[in-house]
């Protein structure tokens, strides 16, 4: 099988770099996320944790993104440049969960009918270097969630050896190409993979999804959001949470718009012209996150949208947990 | 189970039982043993959820807001730094003393559930501390306002709150903007730091209105620096000094460098002034008092 040793990855990454923006998992500032590669001393690979904090939603998903310019003169108002985000890219190293967090954004931006055309432009040519998950962590229940954390669908994947070398397996045409493209990094070695540790969590949301469609006045949400404090830090580091807003930079006679990261914490995210709120309190907030992962995005799309990452848990401040939140909903009794 | 949580438990049964309360706000354990997380019980055969021990981080006066508009009365479990945000909450007028029934805590200081968390999760290379970095510092560690009171009389810590304040006040106005605008580039927005914080107790908050959009909603070194800034400077002398949102923050953004420079600032130029320490009438805030004989020139 081929490995690429630890000591050539960064010139693997450089040379993926001479034709492709490459997210890699790297620290930034004590901050871990998927950020562009550049070979800098500065520069801090985060191969050797389990994931970072940050998901890699904001390689198809800035946290903020141009979309278009405009001049704004009188009554004239021109469009000056629309974004185009396309290009090649690579993601190295992310993990299955993280894959199916990408294919539910999939569903939402590129199906049904309506294709964002920026997600688009990011995602087309994206190429998926995977790492499987041999070492999964305390707060992650991804297989609960339907993620196959050893054979992630990608292009290429990738197996940590340990020392951070890390057999090279290609899946697709693409990454037979990355792999040529690679040749003088790559060695061909004698491997044994790794043994796959097992998930310590474990939940069964059979049926969730449509016992939630009756629970929408059930008093449990009470109880569950009363130790929330809606703040949005489970939707940003959440790697399927996709939700956006878009606003207006104006300077003068000139300006352009954006869009960013939203989220459903937030009392700006409802609020209406007039002042209406419909969701004026923690607890209208809380349950729609909890009914969007776990029943409407199934309604629409036939799949979750939590992929159990377990970010969420770890971060909470305040310490929601979505594993106690799910096995509470299933307890209560819903009357017929 | 601890002396404290079998008590904790006595008196939230007893205040919910005999009616003197509609709700206790306390912690309960989570499903590892480094996690207590805040609960709110209302029902007196609930009150065994309730554990009182070292994991018990979270300011529960910042949950206060959320019964602003309610007749509940609340019992509140609430150490040296809880109840300095009672304090808080009660002279901002989000809550009345008379609403609220306090179980004091003398602390030795905490371990933060989400540092130990993060050390457990793989996704990254820390140790935890046996005393959250909010603890080190502490200077009240025994409650200010109670109504009763479990533990020992505990001794505040040394006093080195201001020495990395002192440093970067010996920086060049370049070296400040640079680190400032390094640490707050790391910040996602999450408001986590607003909606932990006693002293962000707005019904309104000014980073979520609209007409006009005081602060734009990119996430950039810009717009970031104006959040941050400006939530210093509001709560400026009337943080009290809890460490939660330094703590809640999911960047490890120094939120504590801001907060302290200001609690300096307004000693030294409006005080002595430590803010959270009293009820009295002269005790509130020096920057939110009005006074005919304000020595500012310009008024």
């Amino acid at each position: 099988m081929k490995v690429l040793p630890s000591d050539k990855i960064r010139e693997a990454l450089n040379i993926l770099s001479g034709e492709a923006e490459v997210y890699v998992p790297q620290m930034r500032d004590d901050v871990s996320g998927y950020f562009i590669w550049a070979d800098n001393p500065q520069v801090e690979l985060a191969l050797d944790i389990l994931n970072t904090y940050m998901s890699p939603k904001n390689v198809v998903l800035p946290q903020t993104e141009n979309m278009y310019s405009f001049s704004a003169v009188g009554q004239d108002a021109n469009v000056v440049e629309v974004a185009n985000p396309q290009g090649q890219r690579v993601i190295f190293g992310i993990k299955g969960c993280d894959l199916k967090a990408l294919e539910a954004l999939d569903l939402a931006f590129l199906t049904k009918g309506y294709e964002d055309e920026f997600y688009k432009a990011r995602r087309q040519n994206l190429a998926i270097i995977a790492r499987a998950c041999y070492t999964p962590g305390p707060a992650c229940f991804c297989e609960s969630m339907g993620v196959d954390r050893l054979n992630p669908e990608a292009d290429v994947v990738i197996h940590d050896l340990g020392n951070q070398s890390f057999a090279w397996e290609p899946k697709t045409p693409k990454g037979e190409e990355l792999t040529s493209k690679l040749q003088g990094v790559l060695v061909e070695q004698d491997v044994k993979l790794p043994q796959a540790a097992e998930l310590k969590r474990k939940i069964d949301i059979t049926g969730l999804s449509e016992k939630l469609a009756g629970m929408f006045e059930h008093p449990v949400w009470d109880e569950l959001s009363s130790r929330c404090m809606n703040c949005g830090t489970c939707t940003y580091v959440c790697p399927s949470c996709y939700c956006f807003d878009i606003q207006v930079n104006t300077r003068g006679e000139a300006g352009n718009r954006f869009r960013c990261w939203d989220s459903c914490m937030y009392r700006e995210y409802t609020l209406m012209a007039g002042g209406h709120n419909p969701r004026e309190y923690k607890k209208e907030r809380f349950r729609n996150r909890f009914l969007h992962k776990l029943q409407f995005f199934n309604e629409r799309y036939g799949v979750n949208l939590c992929i159990g990452c377990g970010r969420c848990v770890i971060l909470c401040p305040n310490g929601v947990n979505i594993l106690e939140v799910i096995d509470k909903l299933k307890e209560v009794q819903v009357d017929a | 189970m601890s002396d404290n949580t079998m008590k904790a438990r006595e008196i939230a049964k007893k205040l919910l039982q005999d009616g003197t309360v509609d709700l206790v706000l306390g912690w309960e354990k989570g499903d590892e043993p480094y996690v207590s997380a805040p609960t709110v019980i209302r029902d007196a055969s609930e009150t065994d959820r309730l554990v009182v021990d070292e994991y018990c981080i979270h300011d529960l006066a910042a949950l206060l807001t959320d019964y602003r508009d309610s007749h509940d009365k609340i019992a509140i479990f609430a150490k040296g730094c809880d109840s300095r945000g009672i304090v808080r909450m009660i002279q901002d007028r989000v809550i009345t003393r008379d609403r609220l029934y306090i179980i004091g805590l003398n602390c030795s200081g905490m371990k933060d559930p989400n540092e130990y968390a993060r050390a457990a999760s793989g996704m990254s290379k820390i140790t935890p501390a046996k005393k959250a970095t909010k603890c080190q510092s502490c200077q009240y560690p025994n409650p200010i306002i109670y109504d009763e009171i479990l533990g020992e009389l505990q001794q505040p810590g040394a006093d080195n709150r201001f020495a990395e304040i002192e440093k970067i006040e010996n920086m060049t106005p370049d070296e400040k903007y640079e680190f400032f605008s390094r640490e707050l580039s790391k910040c996602i927005r999450c408001y986590a730091c607003r909606n932990a914080c006693v002293a962000c107790n707005c019904r309104t908050c000014i980073f979520d209105e609209t007409k006009p959009q005081w602060v734009g909603r990119a996430t950039d070194t810009v717009n970031n620096m104006l959040y941050h800034i400006v939530r210093a400077m509001h709560v400026a002398g009337r943080c009290v000094e809890c460490g939660e949102c330094e703590r809640a923050c999911p960047a490890g953004v120094p939120l504590m460098l801001l907060n302290r420079k200001l609690i300096k600032d307004v000693d030294q130029l409006f005080g002595p002034y430590q803010a959270g320490l009293s009820l009295e009438g002269d005790a509130i805030p020096p920057l939110s008092r009005y006074r005919v004989d304000d020595p500012d020139e310009f008024m």
